[in-house]
């Protein structure tokens, strides 16, 4: 269950990864360079980390529109990923797909999700058809606390429950569903307490501190990958960004926003593992430094890359 | 040749395939221990155990979502909705999720499933049980919408659905489910996107889908006597659409009755009217083309109603011989 | 090195973002992440935040400027460092527009700049000078060559879209308007006029077989595939007699066109009075001594009535006048038309300033015009510039008839020809007087009853009183 400081280091930078992705995402956003709009991450970056430490290279995930972070932690090529973002023929996509559909089938990432909840049915299917091939893999489903109250959540969480499904449903609670508190939109405390309904264990976690969101999600990888079913991790964080491009956040106050700075998980991580020893302040800047540094070469390789051409465009709809 | 229903033939596919391909299975409501709502599915469930004919709580969105997952990593499911009306229900892992994946991932990915269904009316279900809505399917790219009218079609294009590495929604009509014909007790496929001449005339072309076929053909032998030659055309599959049978059963009639039982407007007929306007055909038209379909209203409960709701033998009669007779 | 502030694009379809305030000042540290002022969007206002920790210097936008996004504002520095080399760097070039519509096709080309609703407001009226007036009175200024070319095809210059200076129409717009116009060739009309099938109209392309002469035995009459192919079986048939037709161009199609339109914007009152003719007619007879004596012109009816009309047009000033827009405009010179009959249609000549000229004058004019026109040798001057028409029928025998106004003019006086009839005279007695009907079409939203009437009341007037014309 204990990580080694090799692979904590590993962790530390695939959370500056991410961080350095989205920064660098916003800014070519704001400099009109990317079309579209895009749903940042910043702030959440240990529940991505975390959970997907606990999985196997082998194992499957299904993500959502604020995907990103889930991509690269599961192994992406940053190229590929800032190309499709570009909309370029280069990217994992082939710049159909954009921010919100990047799938990387190789990493096991079977694909972000523009829909909400959109994955979560899916998710019913990857755990039946691996359970039905006797293969030893999970799928790990991430959705958001605004997910937690569709008529899919629930249709699904009691499919993969009945039928013992090796899937691990990962809520990333970041507490607004786009401009809806969590305040208004439950009437319960905690999302996992949701899953006592469907007869499958359900944990609440600080989704901020990434060795314990790795734990909780290492003890239900467990159980799915040993017939135990499907387990409810909730992954209790906050989004410093708005929603979309579109939003000037009416719903929060700056005050809240700043609170949860403070709580940054990429500090706090960093933080502990100077304290225990297994990196040095100057270790740890080199980490972010490269980190900055592979996401600027990703823009220069999409920058360069070509678009797709228009002759292919009816490619890609059937089999 | 031994004749099955076309129940039966559905039956048969099943199992073949189900015997051939151990990644091929069935899921929905009722399908296991019932048997399927219109018994379809009756004996798999002892045949292939519970894991391969899996009964579902009432969640058609999520049977949806489950045959694109399973599908997604190799498996070759076979999901049904029990009446068509439901599958407003899938329609978001249907037409947002299976129909898009392979293009929005840039073409990597694939979704091979069928979803079966039973639509139409006639059983006296009335408006939420008997609906037609094949056409909706026809409009997403992405999905292949298939409607078999016979047994011996059933069998063919059930097996190349499975086969088929795409998500196929597959219509079945209630009313078809007891008729009989003559199917070929191996495996055999009919390639999807092929239209069938089922009769062969000179005076006009009628194209029928689904249990219109049945009702063109009881119509063609009436005008027969009549002196009116009627071309009956089934195109089976209507996405991909196999235009150059229809085209050519139009160049050499000039006259075309379409009929369906989906409601009139926004029904597939208006896509096939257009696709023969659009078509060298069009200089070969003697005539408007006519479409001849369910009434825009939902399916009465009372039977005298329902039965006048879409079209019927004599319906088909009539407007075949006026438009043969050169009075439309 | 100096970090570029840029107003960031901060939603989907934003392509601007007006400054509010700045909440730093020039040469003010700053940190990475402050606000460093306040911009508002359609939606919202926003803080910026600063790209980095330094000094803000090079601000080049203030309160109330609308700022494209991606446009250098400002730049941080470093301590010692200087502004860019002229820090007037180019802005990155805009984003090409979000497409918010995918479709397939490309947007559709801008529509062809078609003569549009209301055309600008015309000058106002120029002062009366030795220059002529605008053909079209109120029409935007043309070039002469527009001119010539415009009245020699009928085309309103008021239709027509100016792109010279300040508006003016140039030769190439009337030439577009033209073209625009198409004038149809002489051809018969082509057989898609013919209600076929496909079918039929194919078979007949095959066989050389002319639609138009097949009768057709489907619904409302289509010609279907067996009537074609019954038809050429039998070729010997006489043909189904079918009309002579003559396509509608030239000058036909353009009082179709001028006339319908008239008649569908002018709201047209009509008015006739009775005018005993004695008086004039001694008066002409007199006159026509008088040039048969000088061998001037012989004076003509129409050409006396010329000269009344524009005596009468002078002291009923809104029925000299036009309605342009929103405005009326009582125009400067009586400049009066003749219509005259040709075999394909009318042409109206005009008398200019004929309320100054003498009846020599006139008649001498009106002579040669009506020649000329006869002999289709009229120029574009010729017919430019009528203020008021006057058609006269009498020579053919019509007693009475209404015309219709010829734009843009207000009124149009028919006059028809003067019989010999009983009236009634102020003693009471039947006697008999030679007649003459005239009848006034005015437009009524220029002119009311009572213009009319007093108009026509003096005019009928100096026709029974010709003295009265040296008033």
């Amino acid at each position: 269950m204990t990580l080694s400081p090799e692979r904590k280091r590993e962790l530390l930078c695939q959370m500056y990864t991410i961080r350095a992705f989205e920064e660098k995402a916003e800014e070519l956003y704001a400099m009109g360079k990317v079309h579209g709009t895009m749903h940042l991450s910043i702030g959440m970056e240990a529940s991505a980390v975390g959970s997907i430490a606990a999985l196997r290279p082998d194992d499957l995930i299904l993500s959502t529109h604020r995907g990103h972070g889930h991509c690269i932690a599961k192994g992406a090529d940053l190229n590929k990923m800032m190309a499709e973002f570009m909309g370029k023929e280069t990217g994992y996509c082939r710049g159909r797909g954009g921010s919100m559909h990047i799938a990387d089938v190789e990493s096991g990432n079977l694909g972000a999700n523009g829909v909400v909840a959109g994955g979560i049915p899916i998710a019913v299917g990857v755990g039946l058809g691996l359970k039905m091939q006797k293969r030893d893999q999970i799928i790990l489903c991430f959705f958001g606390d605004g997910a937690a109250n569709t008529g899919a959540f629930h249709e699904s969480l009691n499919m993969a429950a009945i039928w013992s499904l090796p899937v691990v449903y990962v809520c990333e609670n970041n507490q607004y569903a786009m401009s809806l508190s969590v305040r208004k939109a439950f009437a319960i405390e905690r999302i996992s307490d949701r899953a006592a309904a469907y007869g499958i264990p359900g944990v609440t976690v600080d989704g901020n501190d990434v060795m314990a969101v790795y734990e909780a999600v290492k003890k239900a990888v467990d159980r799915a990958r040993a017939g135990g079913g499907p387990t409810l991790v909730e992954n209790v964080t906050y989004r410093w960004r708005g929603h979309s491009k579109s939003d000037v956040n009416r719903y929060r106050t700056r005050e809240e926003i700043e609170a949860w700075k403070k709580k940054c998980p990429i500090k706090r991580f960093r933080a502990r593992l100077i304290e225990e020893g297994i990196l040095t302040e100057e270790e740890a800047d080199r980490i972010r430094d490269e980190a900055y540094a592979a996401v600027d070469a990703a823009v220069a390789f999409a920058e360069a890359s070509p678009e797709p051409s228009l002759d292919t465009i009816e490619e890609g709809v059937y089999a | 040749m031994r004749e099955l229903s076309y129940a039966e033939a559905i039956r048969e596919a099943l199992r073949q395939e189900m015997q051939r391909d151990e990644r091929v299975f069935i899921i929905g409501e009722d399908v296991g221990v019932y048997g399927g709502a219109f018994g379809v599915t009756l004996g798999l469930i002892e045949e292939f155990g519970e894991e391969r004919v899996i009964d579902t709580p009432i969640s058609e969105l999520t049977i949806a979502g489950a045959i694109t997952g399973a599908a997604l990593v190799g498996m070759r499911p076979v999901g049904e909705i029990m009446f068509m009306d439901f599958i407003t229900l899938a329609s978001e892992q249907l037409v947002n999720q299976a129909a898009k994946i392979r293009f929005m991932f840039g073409g990597k990915e694939k979704v091979p499933f069928v979803l079966r269904t039973p639509a139409g009316s006639g059983t006296g279900a009335a408006a939420q049980h008997s609906q037609s809505l094949e056409n909706w399917f026809v409009h997403i790219p992405g999905l292949k919408v298939v409607m078999p009218s016979t047994p011996y079609d059933a069998k063919g294009l059930l097996i190349a659905s499975i086969r088929d590495d795409n998500p196929v929604i597959f219509v079945e009509h209630k009313l078809l489910y007891k008729v009989k014909g003559p199917v070929p007790e191996e495996p055999y496929t009919i390639p999807l996107g092929t239209a069938e001449v089922k009769r062969e005339g000179r005076d006009l072309t009628i194209i029928a889908t689904s249990i219109m076929v049945q009702r063109a053909l009881q119509a063609a032998e009436q005008l027969a006597e009549e002196g009116i030659e009627v071309e009956v055309v089934d195109p089976r599959t209507l996405k991909p659409l196999d235009k150059e049978t229809i085209i050519r059963s139009v160049i050499k009639t000039g006259r075309v009755l379409i009929v369906h039982e989906a409601c009139k407007t926004g029904g597939f007929g208006g896509e096939l009217a257009a696709v023969i306007a659009e078509s060298e055909a069009f200089d070969y038209l003697d005539a408007p083309i006519v479409r001849l379909a369910g009434r825009d209203i939902p399916i009465p409960y009372n039977r005298t109603l329902e039965y006048h709701a879409v079209p019927q033998v004599e319906n088909i009669v009539e407007a075949a011989r006026r438009l043969a007779e050169g009075r439309v | 090195m100096a970090t570029p502030v840029i107003m960031p694009k901060l939603e989907m379809a934003q392509e601007t973002a007006t400054v509010i305030e700045w909440l730093k000042k020039e040469g003010e540290y700053v940190e990475k992440g402050e606000p460093l002022l306040v911009v508002e969007t359609d939606k919202v206002t926003v803080e910026i935040e600063s790209p980095a920790s330094g000094i803000l210097a090079g601000v080049r936008v203030g309160p109330g400027d609308v700022v494209p996004v991606t446009q250098i504002i400002a730049y941080i520095l470093q301590p010692g460092e200087e502004l860019p080399e002229g820090a007037r760097v180019e802005p990155a070039p805009p984003p090409p527009p979000p497409s918010l519509a995918p479709s397939a096709a490309p947007p559709p080309p801008p529509p062809s700049p078609a003569p549009s609703a209301a055309p600008p407001p015309p000058p106002p009226s120029p002062a009366p000078s030795a220059a002529p007036p605008p053909p079209h009175a109120g029409a935007p200024p043309a070039t002469p060559v527009a001119l010539r070319l415009a009245e020699a095809y009928g085309v309103d210059l008021r239709t027509v879209v100016g792109t010279g200076p300040g508006g003016q129409i140039t030769r190439a717009d009337v030439e577009a308007a033209l073209a625009r116009r198409e004038e149809r060739p002489a051809a018969p009309p082509p057989p898609e006029r013919v209600r076929a099938t496909p079918a039929a109209r194919r078979i007949a392309r095959e066989r050389g077989v002319d639609l138009r002469a097949v009768r057709g035995t489907g619904p409302r009459g289509r010609v279907q595939a067996a009537d074609v192919l019954a038809f050429a079986a039998a070729p010997s048939a006489a043909p189904a007699p079918a009309p002579e037709v003559i396509p509608l161009a030239g000058m036909r199609r353009t009082i179709a066109e001028r006339m319908t339109a008239s008649y569908q914007t002018a709201p047209h009152i009509t008015f006739t009075v009775r005018v005993d003719m004695e008086a004039f007619e001694s008066a002409r007879a007199r006159l026509n001594e008088e040039a048969e004596a000088t061998g001037g012109p012989r004076v003509s009816v129409t050409a006396l009535l010329v000269k009344a009309v524009a005596w009468a047009l002078r002291r009923h000033p809104w029925l000299n006048s036009t309605l342009q827009g929103e405005e009326i405009h009582l125009l400067p010179e009586v400049n009066v038309g003749v219509a005259v009959a040709l075999d394909e249609g009318l042409i109206v000549p005009v008398i200019r300033q004929a309320d100054r000229k003498g009846i020599a004058e006139i008649a001498a004019e009106v002579s040669d015009l009506v020649a000329r026109a006869r002999e289709g040798r009229l120029t574009p001057a010729d017919v430019a510039g009528g203020t008021f028409t006057l058609s006269n029928l009498g020579p053919f025998g019509i007693e009475q008839f209404t015309a219709i106004i010829n734009p843009p003019q207000a009124a149009i006086l028919a006059v028809g020809a003067a019989r010999r009839e009983p009236v009634v005279n102020e003693a009471g007695e039947i006697v008999v007087r030679p007649v003459m009907r005239m009848t006034l079409s005015a437009d009524h939203r220029i002119v009311d009853g009572a213009q009319a009437a007093r108009f026509l009341v003096d005019l009928k007037e100096v026709l029974e009183t010709p003295i009265l014309l040296l008033w």
